[in-house]
């Protein structure tokens, strides 16, 4: 195998595969490898693009970030989105989240797996409780669609199962968290003032 | 052995749970064969499934239909669940799809059941021997005085050295039939005792990181504490007494010498007459390979476990994992209190896992969709024998393709029938993708099917002919 004829594929390809999405060790092993040698040649390439490489070797996962301004490019536009997302959808990644610590800290699998109902579960307290049961479902269920359509569930073969994706640590991050629960705090406060104004 | 521990296993072991278990025959069976028999790891529940609901069918064909009523998948799960405890479910980490694996308590339960068949001779000489090399060993591994070890070292010469001089004599000492089996039966329990054991290994090497995560979880002293004692649990895996056994055993294996001696004595030993007349399982020939196996599945537990442990323990992860429990708790906190009037508007802001790339020229441009002029043609009956194998060499059939087409139906309006959906997409695999769809109807729970509606489907088959087919309504609904 030469060298050069092989590396300019092997960067195209590399890249590509990041512009698409996320790229991970355990989906494409060969993929992983090619990354893992390239990774300067592929930050120095996407970096033209104002987006940066992160890359996290023990997770096994790679994606392409928007450099933040003054990290050297200057106003290019933006090539990533940003999404708000509603307090349901919000709250759901939150809790996710906490559940990936839990399942670090408890035991030997790897992975999360979840079923329709578990999630569910997992917000149904913090949903008003009201009569109609079936809106509430179907506005989680959204939610848990969304979440899918993000990339941080993936639905598995079994019917109703979803994986909690590794990568909601990368997005869902203490910090960001932090911002959630300050809002939330706001909005509390706003909320309290409000009641107690009207009595 | 009292009565309170006996009483707390009978309700707590799994093994004896699995003992006094209603269907036990069934369950000590199935799990024999599919797990035990064939030296088998990890199997996918679809397989598992299809496996059980052969058994079922067969137990039924003998006792009637009504017997296990249930539905194979039912079965397992409940097998799987913590009552039960006697198959363990889990995805790993490159699939998709969740896989059993016998727990060491039901092999154990399993081991103990074909004892009480098996054993069609009883060897005890063997076994005398047995207790007699291991007692010398040890008490030869614990002399520290050379001259004794020197004098019992002389003393074996002389002996070698006598037989030696039979031998030379023409007084060959060939073990007698009888010697043959014993020998050869404690030597197949040993080797299969051995499978099992690396079941039970592994399952101590699972307990021992649930050990230590659940002490990092609890932990509330300081990290640089911490780490002190949990790299003493890390090195506790390999430095065990079973780690360290487990190590040995495995260098033995790995030696090219040792594997090709075992192959070939076994291969002589299994081709003697009297040993032939035991009827020995074919599958010790290879026994070894199954070790290695066995041993190998062993080896990428510990070293997955030991890997996810230290990824766990890295500064940053430590950290974030506690403020992220910490931050939880006030956002649950405030949650609950707002839960009456939840907030509006966006909260979360969160950049997407990729760039979004528009590329205008790769949106396929309008085509017109295409009118089947059915009316005028007359549809002939097929007459000639359509070989039905065709069906299932036919090319895969991509079902992500069909459910997208469905979605992209109900974008725009609230239900849509199956004859809409092949008149919009034409069927490009014919019948088989049409079963698809319909097994596609038959798991999405907002689809139904009208018995008493029928619609007509037409499509033009590879051969370029026009074929119809008539079905219950089926609908597809948002």
């Amino acid at each position: 195998m030469s060298h050069v004829a092989e590396a300019p594929d092997a960067l195209s390809l590399v890249v590509v595969s990041l512009l698409k999405g996320v790229v991970y060790r355990e989906e494409s092993p060969s993929l992983w490898q090619s990354l893992l040698k390239l990774h300067a040649r592929v930050s120095d390439q996407v970096s033209v693009l104002g987006l940066g490489l992160a890359l996290d070797e023990p997770e096994g996962y790679a994606f392409l970030r928007q450099r933040a301004e003054g990290e050297g490019t200057s106003e290019l536009p933006r090539l990533i989105a940003r999404r708000q997302l509603g307090y349901g959808l919000s709250l759901l990644l939150a809790l996710l989240r906490k559940r990936l610590a839990d399942a670090d800290a408890a035991a030997g699998g790897t992975r999360l797996v979840m079923r329709r109902h578990e999630l569910q579960e997992l917000v149904r307290l913090f949903l008003p409780e009201g009569t109609n049961e079936v809106r509430w479902v179907e506005r989680v269920n959204q939610d848990i669609e969304r979440a899918v359509g993000m990339g941080f569930l993936k639905p598995l073969g079994e019917e109703d199962t979803f994986e909690v994706r590794r990568i909601l640590k990368a997005f869902v991050t203490a910090h960001c968290l932090e911002g959630l629960e300050q809002r939330l705090a706001a909005y509390h406060a706003q909320l309290i003032e409000e009641q107690g104004g009207r009595e | 052995m009292d009565f309170s521990t006996l009483e707390t296993l009978r309700l707590k072991h799994p093994a004896w749970r699995l003992l006094v278990a209603g269907n036990a025959s069934l369950i000590a069976s199935f799990l024999h064969r599919v797990f035990v028999a064939s030296n088998a790891r990890a199997i996918p529940q679809r397989e598992l499934v299809l496996r059980l609901e052969d058994h079922l069918h067969a137990l039924r064909e003998q006792r009637g239909e009504t017997a296990f009523p249930r539905a194979a998948s039912i079965y397992l799960d409940e097998w799987a669940a913590d009552s039960a405890g006697w198959l363990r479910k889990f995805y790993p980490p490159d699939t998709d799809e969740p896989h059993f694996d016998l727990t060491p308590a039901a092999e154990r339960a399993l081991r103990w059941l074909s004892q009480l068949t098996e054993q069609p001779f009883v060897g005890t000489e063997s076994r005398l021997l047995t207790v007699f090399h291991l007692l010398q060993e040890m008490t030869e591994g614990t002399e520290p005085d050379p001259g004794a070890r020197l004098a019992e070292l002389e003393r074996r010469k002389a002996e070698l050295e006598a037989e030696m001089a039979r031998v030379r004599a023409g007084h060959l000492d060939l073990l007698d039939e009888s010697a043959l089996k014993d020998r050869f039966q404690q030597m197949s329990d040993t080797a299969r005792g051995l499978l099992s054991d690396f079941r039970a290994l592994e399952d101590s090497f699972h307990a021992l990181d649930r050990r230590v995560r659940e002490r990092i979880a609890t932990w509330e002293g300081t990290r640089g504490e911490l780490l002190e004692t949990v790299l003493g649990e890390r090195d506790a895996i390999s430095g065990s007494d079973q780690g360290r056994s487990f190590r040995a055993f495995w260098d033995f294996l790995m030696s090219p010498e040792r594997k090709d001696v075992l192959t070939k004595n076994l291969e002589r030993i299994l081709a003697h007459p009297a040993i032939q007349s035991l009827q020995p399982d074919p599958r010790l020939l290879r026994i070894h390979f199954d070790w290695l196996e066995a041993g190998e599945h062993t080896q990428r537990t510990v070293a997955r476990l030991s890997g996810q442990l230290r990824r766990f323990l890295d500064d940053r992860v430590w950290w974030e994992n506690r403020r992220i429990l910490q931050v939880l708790r006030g956002i649950e906190k405030h949650a609950l209190a707002l839960r009456a009037s939840p907030p509006e508007g966006p909260f979360l802001e969160l950049d997407e896992l990729a760039p979004t790339l528009d590329l205008p020229l790769e949106r396929p441009l309008y085509s017109p969709p295409s009118r089947s002029q059915m009316a005028d043609e007359e549809v002939l009956e097929a007459t000639e024998d359509v070989p039905s194998d065709a069906l299932f060499n036919l090319a895969y059939i991509d079902k992500t393709r069909l459910r997208s087409n469905v979605r992209q139906a109900l974008q725009d309006r609230e239900q849509v029938s199956l004859a809409d959906l092949v008149r919009s997409h034409p069927l490009e695999h014919g019948l088989a993708e049409l079963v698809v769809y319909l097994s596609l109807a038959s798991e999405d729970r907002k689809a139904s099917v009208d018995e008493s509606r029928t619609q007509e489907l037409f499509w033009t088959d590879a051969r370029g002919l026009p074929r119809r087919a008539t079905l219950p309504l089926v609908l597809f609904l948002r």
